[in-house]
């Protein structure tokens, strides 16, 4: 190259500005890096701060996303398995022997009666103490 | 007295942690010691004062927020200019207007420098056009090279970078650093084959 060109080119180190710039300029980066933090969502901040926190362990980062397929693999077999257990639910429910109360009658020993279920009855509502319906549970 | 290139790199070494560790005036310190040679990458490549600012800005921050990811496989320089570099180049990529050239801000230091003394003082055509002259001509010349030449000859000629260096920066082998900079000062010699031939 022209040993002109090269002492050209040198000189143009020199297009700096003076001290006072870089001064200034850090106090810049400062109010912006203060104003880029208030500007971030709050989310954000957690999901910094969760990620520090698990990088301070020295987390590798594909660990990440094992835990994460595991939390889904997991919450999947969770939900198969409680789809699969709900009809038996209600034939255990449906197994069990009712509750019995205890009548004395006079002389002899304890008789069990069977407490009804409510659905062997049909509704019987009432309203300001006055049943909206007259069709007696007990009709014999 | 100047820190070696060995004492620089285990005083940036301890300022990257302290900024890992949560401190941030570590990164201040980093902030003040690279500035001024960041700024003079990315001037010389933008040639506009307000853009080099804004840009310089974007470059800490990014910086500043991928600093935890750094871990210390190149030198922090390396890795900042490396950065600078990117950022620049796909900034100039989107920029479509004309770049300005401010050389108001020109640092009275050049009057001092041995090769401007000789350039402006003798008697010949070449050394009786001033400094501004010059400047604007090679601005103008540097403007035309495509970016990626731009980045070289800024990096090599202007900065001093060895060519081991600016290949790491730019993720390119030395024979390509070499290559680009043999085309780039070509292209230069022609752009100011008339202001040199006077």
């Amino acid at each position: 190259m022209n040993p002109d060109i090269h002492k050209l080119l040198r000189l143009k180190r020199y297009e700096q500005p003076t001290q006072d710039y870089f001064e200034r300029f850090l106090d810049e980066f400062q109010e912006r890096q203060r104003a880029e933090l208030l500007r971030q969502p709050t989310w954000s901040l957690l999901w910094e701060r969760m990620t520090d926190t698990l990088g301070n362990f020295h987390v590798p980062r594909l660990a990440y996303a094992g835990v994460a397929a595991a939390a889904v693999v997991l919450s999947a077999i969770i939900l198969v398995t409680q789809d699969g257990r709900s009809p038996a639910g209600p034939s255990l429910a449906l197994n069990d022997p009712r509750p019995t109360i205890n009548v004395l009658p006079p002389g002899n020993g304890d008789v069990r009666l069977p407490v009804s279920s409510r659905s062997e009855f049909p509704p019987h509502y009432v309203l300001e103490a006055r049943p909206v319906s007259y069709e007696s549970p007990y009709s014999f | 007295m100047s820190e070696t290139v060995e004492e620089q790199e285990i005083n940036d070494v301890d300022l990257v942690a302290r900024t890992q560790a949560g401190d941030p005036r570590a990164f201040d310190d980093l902030v003040r010691k690279y500035s001024p040679r960041l700024y003079g990458l990315v001037y010389n490549m933008t040639s506009n004062h307000e853009d080099t600012n804004d840009l310089l800005q974007d470059i800490f921050a990014k910086a500043y927020r991928s600093i935890k990811g750094f871990r210390g496989k190149s030198s922090f320089y390396t890795w900042l200019h490396t950065i600078a570099t990117n950022m620049t180049i796909n900034f100039l990529k989107k920029r479509s207007r004309t770049y300005k050239m401010s050389l108001d801000d020109v640092d009275n230091g050049i009057h001092n420098d041995p090769e401007f003394i000789e350039m402006t003082s003798a008697p010949d055509a070449t050394r009786e056009v001033n400094l501004k002259e010059l400047q604007q001509r090679l601005n103008e010349a540097m403007m035309k090279l495509s970016n990626e030449h731009r980045a070289v000859v800024t990096m090599f000629d202007i900065q001093g970078m060895p060519h081991a260096e600016i290949g790491k920066i730019l993720g390119i082998s030395e024979g390509t650093v070499r290559s680009r900079l043999f085309y780039a000062h070509r292209q230069l010699q022609n752009y100011l084959q008339e202001f040199l031939a006077a």
